[in-house]
């Protein structure tokens, strides 16, 4: 019951009418939010609960450290960098599990909310429609079951990025646009570059000298928020090896060929990261079937459907991004892209092709959304207007009738598993040391089998490298399994690459006796042991290499390089990179003081003039 | 008439389709092949 003076009673005053349509006004404003919300929950379900969810690149640890290292000051490539530093920030104050389940059901929303607000008119069924479409379809489930929520938060924001993009007058409109790259900010280089390609082409679309100012501003915007990884990568001396364009391209995941399953927004290059069912026929042309109708529903908006005025700009953008995926998949556009990447490592993230259809996927979503305008258009026909909006309803729910394998947690793939108590141990011996010098995870593979209760599980990215507060090196080399043979990406980072020669073919360091010092000088000051995943799991126990056990357990053994021989300066931030991430925080902040953000459009004013807030939003 | 036409069309359509998946999916998962338990993992497959 409505509390003396709420707005409930004073519009029941004017009668329920007034009721009727404010509940109406709310439900507006909330139901995309909702709408992904409730995807979110549908599709992430047991990962929600306690515990981590480890899949390939996601892995979230307890008591993540917030060191320079964390910030990009470690060396290497800043892959991770700044999504680990606000992972961990989020971790001082929630519990490493909850932040983790926080990050992904905000993909969900900010990506529903926003593909809601792109829909012309004021229509709520499009809205639904647009919102569930760009949340449950085969790009976010693929890179969902990849691990790259960094990526996906970048996704999310897209169509914020796009709207801010197409509004943008000139520099006084910039704290918009920087408010709506957050979720690239915090996603990183790949989310970046995503949003570049949205915004760009925005900026591009109106006469040349408008279009080149507003493009300056966009790529200012662009650069502050990737100053926190930008600085570190363009002096990480890190390259990037031209075969990964054969490993990473796009490829065909259902029986339609690579441009098919592209255009249906599939075609990740991992077969292993697509959700179950996804291969078979039925459910494959049911989604390309789709995914033409949505490209119908656009080519009707812009035609003769209220056009909306970032069409040509998102055209632009999903084309562009549909032909570099297509461009690496074979023929001389690999050739193309393999030569590009030889010549500068810069071009490194077009490897991955696949990652440039989520514009398509935005544009998709506000064709559907047309699509289900068409059918809902007023029809004196009763009949006809009953089945318009029948297949309305259906239209709206087709991605997930036909992408069922993306529920709760793709089906259990996705399931929370705890730490063992051992690497938590392991984890506070280590960061509790003040002593520099890096740790050498061992053995020497980038990914492990972990969680399992039967000892296997699935496949992550080796935790050490999240858990602790120094510079780790791993093998960052990408195994990937091709046809019936493993084929190798050579890694990035330098001083992985100075370690290899130590390393034998059984991934554990060749028998030497001077191997400490000869770590020590690299400055490694710890070699951690995983013998779950190692293939000789007691050869490290018994070794003398002339390392000191620290710690030697069932899970993992932890070995300390003698002081004598480490030669190690603590890591810290260079003045560039400090510099760079006070730009980025002092910008992000200063712009949404004097932008203001909301996730739901406020409500109208009587005269029909929205809120200053909603304004703002624009 | 279109409308109608289309309606029963989606309709009929997503039912099969949905039939088809569900019960693939419940193939899948019970014969499930994560590759785990191997000396080196691997980033992937294509």
């Amino acid at each position: 019951m409505p509390a003396p003076g709420s707005a409930d009673i004073r519009a029941a005053d004017h009668g329920g009418g007034r009721v009727r349509h404010g509940s109406r006004a709310a439900l507006a404003r909330w139901a995309p939010l909702g709408t992904g919300l409730a995807a979110g929950a549908l599709a992430l379900g047991p990962a929600l609960g306690p515990g981590y969810v480890l899949r390939y690149d996601m892995v979230f640890v307890p008591d993540a450290p917030l060191t320079a290292v964390t910030l990009g000051g470690g060396g290497g490539f800043p892959r991770a960098v700044p999504s680990d530093a606000v992972a961990a920030l989020l971790g001082r104050v929630l519990p490493g599990d909850l932040v983790q389940a926080l990050a992904l059901l905000a993909v969900f929303a900010v990506g529903a909310a926003g593909a809601a607000r792109l829909v012309p008119g004021p229509r709520l069924a499009p809205r639904i429609a647009a919102a569930l479409f760009y949340v449950w379809n085969p790009f976010l489930a693929e890179r969902l079951l990849l691990g790259q929520w960094a990526v996906l938060l970048g996704y999310a924001g897209l169509p914020w990025v796009l709207r801010a993009a197409v509004r943008l007058r000139g520099a006084r409109d910039a704290p918009r646009l920087v408010v709506a790259l957050l979720p690239a900010a915090v996603g990183g280089f790949s989310s970046v570059l995503l949003s570049g390609l949205v915004a760009l082409p925005a900026a591009a679309a109106r006469p040349w000298r408008r279009a080149v100012a507003v493009a300056a501003v966009v790529a200012g915007c662009l650069a502050v928020v990737a100053l926190p990884w930008l600085v570190p990568a363009l002096s990480s001396a890190a390259g990037t090896d031209p075969a990964a364009v054969d490993l990473f391209a796009a490829r065909a995941d259902t029986p339609f060929g690579v441009a098919a399953s592209l255009l249906s927004l599939g075609g990740v290059w991992n077969a292993q990261a697509v959700p179950p069912g996804f291969g078979d026929a039925a459910g494959a042309a049911g989604r390309l079937l789709l995914s033409l109708a949505a490209l119908a529903g656009w080519g009707w908006l812009l035609a003769r459907g209220p056009r909306p005025d970032f069409a040509a700009a998102l055209t632009a953008a999903a084309a562009a991004g549909f032909t570099i995926a297509l461009a690496g998949s074979g023929g001389p556009g690999r050739e193309v892209l393999r030569a590009m990447v030889g010549l500068w490592p810069g071009f490194g993230p077009l490897r991955d092709g696949q990652l440039y259809v989520a514009p398509l996927a935005l544009l998709q979503a506000v064709g559907l959304a047309g699509a289900v305008l068409w059918l809902v258009r007023p029809d004196a026909r009763r009949g006809a207007a009953a089945a318009g909006r029948t297949a309305a309803v259906l239209v709206s729910l087709a991605p997930l009738v036909l992408l069922p394998g993306l529920a709760w947690g793709a089906a259990g793939t996705l399931r929370p598993v705890e730490y063992p108590a051992e690497w938590i141990r392991v984890q506070r011996l280590v960061n509790d040391d003040p002593a520099p010098g890096a740790l050498l995870s061992l053995p020497w593979s980038a990914y492990r089998g972990f969680g399992g209760a039967d000892g296997g599980g699935t496949v992550v990215l080796d935790p050490a490298v999240k858990l602790f507060g120094r510079r780790v090196v791993w093998n960052d080399e990408l195994r990937v399994r091709d046809g019936g043979e493993v084929r190798v990406v050579r890694g990035e980072d330098p001083l992985a690459r100075e370690i290899a020669p130590l390393i034998g073919a059984d991934a554990a360091p060749r028998e030497d006796a001077g191997l400490a010092g000869r770590l020590g000088a690299l400055g490694v000051r710890y070699v951690l042991v995983d013998h779950a995943n190692s293939p000789d799991e007691n050869r490290f126990r018994l070794s003398g290499h002339g390392l000191e056990t620290v710690h030697s357990g069932r899970f993992l053994t932890l070995l300390e390089v003698p002081d004598k021989h480490v030669e190690a300066e603590t890591s810290g931030l260079t003045a560039a990179a400090a510099v760079g991430w006070s730009v980025t925080v002092g910008a992000i902040l200063w712009s949404i003081a004097v932008s203001g953000s909301s996730l739901v459009p406020m409500p109208r004013t009587p005269g029909g003039q929205a809120l200053r807030r909603k304004e703002s939003t624009k | 008439m279109i409308k109608i036409l289309a309606a029963c069309a989606i309709g009929a359509a997503l039912a099969g389709v949905a039939t088809f998946t569900m019960t693939s999916i419940a193939v899948s998962t019970t014969t499930s092949s994560e590759p785990v338990n191997e000396t080196l993992y691997n980033y992937g497959d294509r």
